[in-house]
């Protein structure tokens, strides 16, 4: 596909035009990338209610079938399951777990540990676990798998 | 990875390593006798032995690999276990197979069993760290400034 690139002066000009036959996956895949930024989801925190952008979270992590949200501002809970919030969010964001959605762009690097486990340090310092079962998903994610 | 790539990767691997252990044992016992190197010959029933014996050394593998996160005192364990089992395999197949007919022959498969296991390991952490630069190096180009 051939591709063009247009300088803008200014964030509010900036827009991304997809010229093609049909809507191939890979398609589909760009458009969510390129939107990626602009989603936002509601949270809560302290009974008072947030908009958060997708690109402030680090990671969202599912416990007694509640859901939490970590940004580098703290944690958030919100009413959408794991499973809504990877199909909302998806391009870099991905399940790492059973009960774990980890956004890559956040990940300052990966370890595998002798048992197998994968541990992706983030770029807050913490440390989430990365299940061996998904490590295809996220080479394919970056483009490497 | 899905299982089957894993057996086929981890019977080839094994296999290689038995066929290697095999061949060194072969050529010390060609040196100790004194007799040519070109004496050493291994048979189809033999070869065939090693793949058998990597092919299923590598389905406890395969599951292993299946749920391997766990605390490491499980993980201490659980290796130990992994490593006897498949120990207990091989003394079968070499006994069945005849790889061995005194206990000095016993005793160099031994050894050349725990050198094979050791291998593997250390193979299987390279492909781990191999995949860990990949990784970081795709990371780098998406990842969010702070």
């Amino acid at each position: 596909m051939k591709v063009l690139f247009e300088k803008v002066d200014s964030k509010e000009e900036e827009q991304a035009v997809i010229k093609a036959v049909e809507v191939t996956d890979e398609i589909s895949g760009a458009i969510e990338l390129l939107e990626g930024d602009a989603k936002s989801f509601a949270v809560s925190k302290d009974g008072k209610v947030y908009i958060i952008k997708a690109s402030a979270v680090y990671y969202i992590e599912s416990v007694d079938k509640k859901t939490f949200v970590y940004t580098k501002a703290g944690c958030y809970d919100t009413k959408y399951r794991l499973y809504e919030l990877e199909v909302m969010l998806d391009g870099y964001f991905m399940r790492c777990s059973k009960s774990m959605i980890v956004n890559l762009k956040k990940v300052r690097n990966v370890k595998s540990q002798m048992s197998g486990r994968i541990d992706a340090t983030l770029l807050n310092d913490e440390t989430v676990v990365i299940s061996r079962g998904y490590v295809k998903e996220v080479k394919r994610r970056l483009g490497i798998g | 990875m899905s299982r089957l790539k894993i057996w086929l990767e981890q019977t080839m691997m094994i296999s290689f390593a038995i066929l290697v252990g095999i061949i060194l044992e072969g050529l010390v016992y060609c040196i100790i006798d004194g007799a040519p190197l070109a004496s050493f010959s291994l048979s189809w029933l033999q070869l065939l032995s090693v793949v058998l014996t990597g092919a299923l050394c590598s389905i406890p593998t395969v599951f292993w690999l299946k749920n391997l996160e766990c605390s490491k005192k499980q993980f201490i364990v659980r290796i130990i276990l992994h490593c006897l089992g498949l120990y207990v395999v091989v003394s079968l197949f070499g006994l069945v197979f005849k790889w061995f007919t005194q206990i000095s022959g016993f005793i160099m498969m031994t050894v050349i069993f725990f050198m094979v296991y050791i291998f593997v390991w250390i193979v299987t952490l390279w492909f781990y760290k191999r995949e860990d630069s990949r990784i970081n190096k795709a990371l780098e180009e998406i990842r969010d400034e702070e």
